[in-house]
């Protein structure tokens, strides 16, 4: 567990010296937001209806470009080695990794969920713990598997293609799930409402996490 | 009701079609390679006499 | 031993041709549009055993690495893909005169269209990794994460679709249909099952001799 800690530590503090992927990450949301009012046209109440979905498919964009790169840092610096080497179980930097993953994407969320409340003029004061319950789960979830496919997909030529590729229909549930869950509680239902979905999530989130514990050993050898 | 014999032509067809192609696949393939292998036997690409493995298969 | 399994698919793929044109009665609603039926039930039934059966390869090849056990994978998905492909094309087919449309988000298409794009990435994957050790790991991880996700489709698609909303047309379950149908659908599946046995060991077969070809 402590070695986990480290590894987090040690992302964190890279991330905090460099801040170029938090930086990004935030310009691309930015971006999106442009994207998406841009093709979608100005009429607000049509955007109004499809919000749900635009706010996850920003967070699964912007996921897929920051978890891509969580293994290539190491590679581009010549630690792989390093991670390859380091003894024993090697689960511990899958958890390590799964949370600095989980803490940029909160982050990048956050920051995403306050531009959506500005640029569409929305009132999340009161949906906003349910909200947070909402995204907490799926966010978890996407990570979960993003982490192990990222391992994987930095060990391959044309990651970049096969990462997405391989990521997205996993998450497909996931994706129906929350989207679905985030639409009842903008309406202002209460979580209880959407109990079903919630418990989707919560089992989807032990399910990946649980794999990606029991597998990372077998990605992540020499 | 309408029968649309021709959908159901459709659906058996290229089911049909389909499950020929991936066996013909399978036939075509092991056919390479055993002509490969026979090849192989008779003219060993190293020179060297006797049969030898050799890898210079040209993969579809 | 191949052959004989073939003799006997191509015995019970007449057989189940026959059922499912001679034997099986003309449906009340649908017309004979229906017989489609018996080409695409059967066909996600094998698509699921052979998605089972890539789960238990891929546990095996990590314990034991058993090469043999990565070709069965490989070919097992290989051959699921195909018969998910062909249960989505079927089924397109089964729907355009059925409810007048190519497609439709229903449950089970749905479904099943996701089960294709996660698999058909499970083959890209093993295709473009050239290290064949690697291949058989990483691939088996994806294996063993795409199966474990095939309830989870299940579950959200299912709810996805029927919750404010009546449920669709499909799901023709054993229970609500006459006994002669469902005989028809069973002879369809055995005899898709063996077709599946076939290919996955004329695949298999193929993957080993490719391999021993490489040196």
């Amino acid at each position: 567990m402590r070695r986990a800690f480290i590894v987090v530590w040690k992302d964190l503090l890279v991330e905090r010296r460099s801040k170029e992927t938090l930086n990004a990450l935030f310009f691309f949301a930015l971006l999106l937001l442009f994207i998406f009012q841009f093709s979608l046209g100005p009429d607000r109440e049509r955007l109004a209806g499809t919000l749900p979905g635009l706010l996850w498919l920003a967070f699964i964009l912007n996921g897929l470009l920051g978890l891509g790169r969580t293994f290539v840092v190491e590679r581009e610096n010549d630690c792989w080695e390093g991670l390859l080497l380091s003894p024993g179980d090697k689960s511990a930097i899958y958890v390590g990794k799964l949370a600095g993953n989980l803490l940029l994407m909160l982050v990048v969320e956050a920051i995403l969920l306050v531009l959506f409340a500005f640029f569409f003029n929305l009132d999340l004061g009161g949906a906003l713990p349910a909200l947070a319950v909402v995204i907490g789960l799926g966010t978890v979830a996407f990570a979960a598997v993003g982490t192990l496919f990222a391992a994987m997909t930095a060990q391959v030529r044309a990651r970049e293609l096969l990462f997405p590729v391989l990521l997205l229909p996993v998450q497909a549930p996931v994706l129906l799930a929350t989207v679905k869950a985030t639409e009842a509680v903008l309406l202002g239902e209460p979580l209880g409402s959407v109990a079903h979905w919630l418990k989707l999530l919560a089992a989807a989130d032990v399910v990946y996490v649980a794999v990606g514990v029991l597998t990372f050993d077998f990605v992540l050898e020499g | 009701m309408p029968d649309n014999w021709g959908f159901v032509l459709a659906a058996y067809g290229l089911a049909a079609g389909v499950l020929l192609a991936y066996w013909r696949f399978l036939a075509r393939r092991e056919r390479d390679l055993r002509g490969a292998a026979e090849r192989n036997r008779i003219a060993p690409v190293s020179g060297h006499p006797g049969p030898e493995p050799a890898s210079r298969t040209p993969r579809a | 031993m191949t052959r004989l399994v073939g003799g006997v698919t191509l015995a019970a793929l007449a057989a189940g041709l026959v059922m499912g044109f001679g034997i099986a009665p003309r449906e009340a609603t649908q017309g004979n549009v229906q017989r489609i039926m018996y080409l695409h039930v059967p066909s996600v039934w094998v698509a699921y055993l052979a998605f089972a059966v890539v789960l238990v390869a891929s546990i095996a090849y990590l314990i034991r690495r058993a090469e043999a056990a990565d070709r069965l994978a490989h070919a097992s998905a290989e051959v699921g893909v195909l018969f998910t492909g062909l249960t989505i094309a079927t089924g397109s087919i089964w729907g355009k005169p059925t409810w007048g449309t190519w497609w439709t988000w229903d449950a089970r298409l749905t479904s099943v269209a996701i089960l294709f794009v996660m698999y058909l990435g499970y083959l890209l994957l093993r295709g473009m990794i050239e290290d064949r050790e690697r291949g058989a790991r990483f691939a088996a991880v994806l294996g063993i994460v795409a199966a474990f996700n095939i309830p989870l489709v299940h579950f959200s698609v299912y709810w996805w679709r029927t919750l404010h909303q009546p449920p669709s047309l499909m799901k023709p379950g054993p229970g609500t249909m006459p006994g002669i149908i469902v005989t028809a659908l069973l002879v369809n599946f055995v005899a898709f099952s063996l077709l599946y046995v076939y290919f996955v060991a004329r695949r298999a077969r193929l993957l080993r001799r490719e391999a021993e070809a490489a040196g």
